[in-house]
């Protein structure tokens, strides 16, 4: 019963948070669009090529280079996320992997779930940290833990595919409430910031003299 | 009691008062300014902390209070308070919190006395937030219940009461331009040279910080000298001739409005075809990208830095250099407004490479400069001047590893901190203006 249940379940859960983060993103909308009068000196399109391609690497951003154990922790922590969703849909589909895909999303996952537990205690251990945080990042990350945890257990071994499952759901409902919104958000806002700095001829970088 | 406590009581005076509708107004103008992009922006701080770093604030003191996500943190509380759904139904999950006397408080401490708008963290954000942006917007919310400090909101009512933010008398003004222009002739050689007032179907209207006239005449001298150089048909404005905008730092949109919708009503009456922005880094940008949308209309005339009029003048063989004229070694001071929320990188490099024989770059330099410490209304703000000196110390310790002997800083609040950093570290450094620089160095042609 339980086995036929919980695929539906899951399917269901991602349904509510999709439905969920898109209203979301229908309310952001609803603040209203205010023109911009002033002649633009860039190119915003190009902005928007920088902020996802150049603009997001570390030797372009120095708050990563300066923080590159934490922003290659954050990298693999959501490799390790898409890894795990790869997983979740081979498991609902049902699909097959070769032995070897599985052994390198399982290799992701488990250094996924390493760096999403360091970023966790960096958390906990960091004043300044500590200060900026609400509930929300520790549950967040304690949900999306647990998520990649019974994904690489799932991976060793099959009997604990109920768990992966409670665990997708839990987390694709908790989705909307909280941090893990900027699943969607954080494209809404790239794009912000690219058309921002691109139109204003900031980004990208134009060093006509160099 | 000094007049400066007498000040401070009175402004705590007013936070302790503050009503419900006080509160209610507060909340209704932060509604009011959020858009959808500063709402979505409100809606995705992970609160990765990587921004830390990038204010000179934090730096400089390492203070929690100084850390970008923590100022954003406030906003965003009060945001998810008031305007969702979710910090509604769940706000001890969300750190949703309600805008009340307490956080009024917490609000002024970290948006005026923690912040200079630079914009520098938003660069360096891993999302891409416009932390500055969402900051202007918590002061807006301030402003609307008369919270701004009370010594930035006296300049900005100077501005508005006596047409710039010095209170210079318009006898005062039209002395100084007098004076100038003697002193322009005799420099030049020229006795019909000079600093024409009000003069109809010129190309350019100048505008000019009033530090220039009241304390830096020079300055004003420097750029007269390169327009006649450059042979240029322009003028000044009797009346409203001052570029700043302290309403860009206030948070007040109708002032700041006001204020540049007098130099774009001056230079069309003028009939002049561009508006060009004297050395002033929150002019530029006030005038330049955000006054249009506080009018909620496009100029219809060009809006240009002098930077860029200065680079086209060289570019053009309209004026020449002679950079052997200033050989001690220079560097280059990126105002933010100009900069990295104005777009101005380049052609100030570009006047430097001519005009000196040893110009070299800060590190890191230009989006990526610290701010001096003097913007967003820091200068006229008394009460966190200790601060802003602290602050400082970042750039200061970039100066210093240049080894320059001369500081450009195309920006009169710039220029005042920077002599503020040289006095407090010792740089032993000159701070002038690019016009003075390329003054310093300019090929007079003979009449």
């Amino acid at each position: 019963m339980l086995q036929s249940v919980l695929p539906i379940a899951v399917v269901a859960s991602l349904a509510v948070a999709l439905v969920s983060l898109t209203i979301l993103i229908a309310r952001t909308l609803a603040f209203g669009r205010k023109p911009s009068y002033s002649r633009a000196q860039g190119s915003p399109g190009r902005g928007l090529l920088y902020a996802f391609g150049q603009g997001m690497m570390p030797w372009e951003k120095e708050s990563a280079a300066r923080h590159l154990p934490t922003f290659i922790a954050g990298i693999v922590y959501h490799a390790a996320i898409f890894g795990a969703i790869i997983l979740l849909v081979v498991h609902l589909a049902p699909l097959t992997l070769s032995s070897a895909i599985l052994r390198i999303l399982r290799l992701v996952i488990l250094a996924g779930l390493l760096s999403g537990l360091g970023l966790l205690v960096k958390r906990l251990a960091v004043a300044g940290m500590r200060a900026i945080s609400c509930p929300d990042d520790f549950v967040a990350n304690l949900l999306v833990d647990l998520f990649l945890a019974a994904a690489f257990a799932v991976t060793l071994l099959e009997s604990t595919r109920p768990y992966f499952y409670i665990a997708a759901i839990v987390l694709f409902l908790y989705v909307p409430t909280g941090k893990i919104r900027h699943c969607f958000f954080f494209f809404y806002t790239r794009i912000l910031f690219g058309i921002f700095f691109g139109r204003r001829g900031v980004l990208p970088h134009h060093h006509p003299e160099a | 009691m000094s007049d400066a406590a007498d000040r401070n009581d009175a402004y705590e005076q007013k936070i302790a008062n503050l009503s419900d509708e006080n509160i209610h107004k507060a909340l209704e103008v932060f509604r009011e300014k959020v858009d959808h992009r500063t709402a979505a922006h409100l809606n995705s701080c992970v609160h990765c902390g990587l921004c830390a770093e990038s204010c000179h604030y934090y730096l400089s003191t390492r203070e929690t209070e100084s850390l970008p996500a923590y100022k954003l943190n406030l906003l965003m509380s009060v945001f998810r308070k008031h305007f969702t759904l979710i910090g509604r139904l769940l706000p001890a999950l969300n750190g949703a919190q309600p805008l009340d006397r307490e956080m009024t408080r917490e609000w002024i401490d970290a948006l005026y006395g923690r912040c200079t708008l630079c914009g520098r963290c938003s660069l360096n954000c891993s999302i891409g937030l416009d932390v500055s942006r969402l900051i202007r917007i918590g002061r807006t919310a301030l402003a609307a219940i008369d919270l701004v400090p009370p010594e930035l909101q006296s300049t900005v009512l100077a501005a508005l009461e006596k047409g710039n933010n010095m209170g210079i008398p318009k006898e005062e003004w039209l002395d100084t331009v007098a004076w100038l222009q003697e002193e322009l002739a005799q420099e030049v050689g020229d006795p019909n040279a000079e600093l024409p007032l009000d003069r109809q179907n010129a190309n350019i209207l100048y505008t000019v910080n009033p530090r220039e006239p009241k304390f830096f005449p020079l300055s004003l001298l420097a750029t007269a000298k390169i327009f006649h150089a450059a042979r240029e048909s322009w003028t000044l404005s009797s009346d409203y001739y001052d570029v700043t905008n302290y309403a860009l730092f206030s948070g007040d949109d109708e002032i700041g409005g006001t204020l540049s919708g007098r130099l774009l009503t001056t230079a069309k009456k003028l009939g002049a075809t561009t508006l060009v922005l004297g050395e002033c880094g929150h002019g530029f940008n006030s005038n330049r990208w955000e006054a249009p949308d506080w009018l909620s209309t496009s100029y219809g005339l060009e809006v240009t830095s002098i930077i860029q009029v200065i680079a086209d003048y060289i570019r053009q063989g309209r004026v020449s250099l002679d950079p052997s004229r200033v050989a001690e070694p220079v560097t280059l001071h990126d105002p933010c407004n100009l900069v990295r929320l104005g777009g101005i990188v380049e052609d100030q490099r570009f006047i430097l490479r001519k005009a000196v024989s040893n110009f070299v770059e800060m590190t890191p330099n230009r989006e990526k400069n610290y701010c001096c410490g003097g913007g967003g209304g820091q200068l006229s703000m008394t009460r966190y001047a200790d601060r802003r000196l602290k602050a400082g110390r970042i750039k200061a310790d970039q100066i210093k590893k240049t080894g320059a002997k001369i500081v450009v800083a195309p920006c009169h609040n710039c220029i005042d901190q920077l002599g503020e950093l040289n006095r407090e570290y010792k740089l032993g450094v000159q701070v002038k203006t690019v016009s003075e620089i390329v003054a310093d160095a300019l090929v007079i042609p003979k009449c």
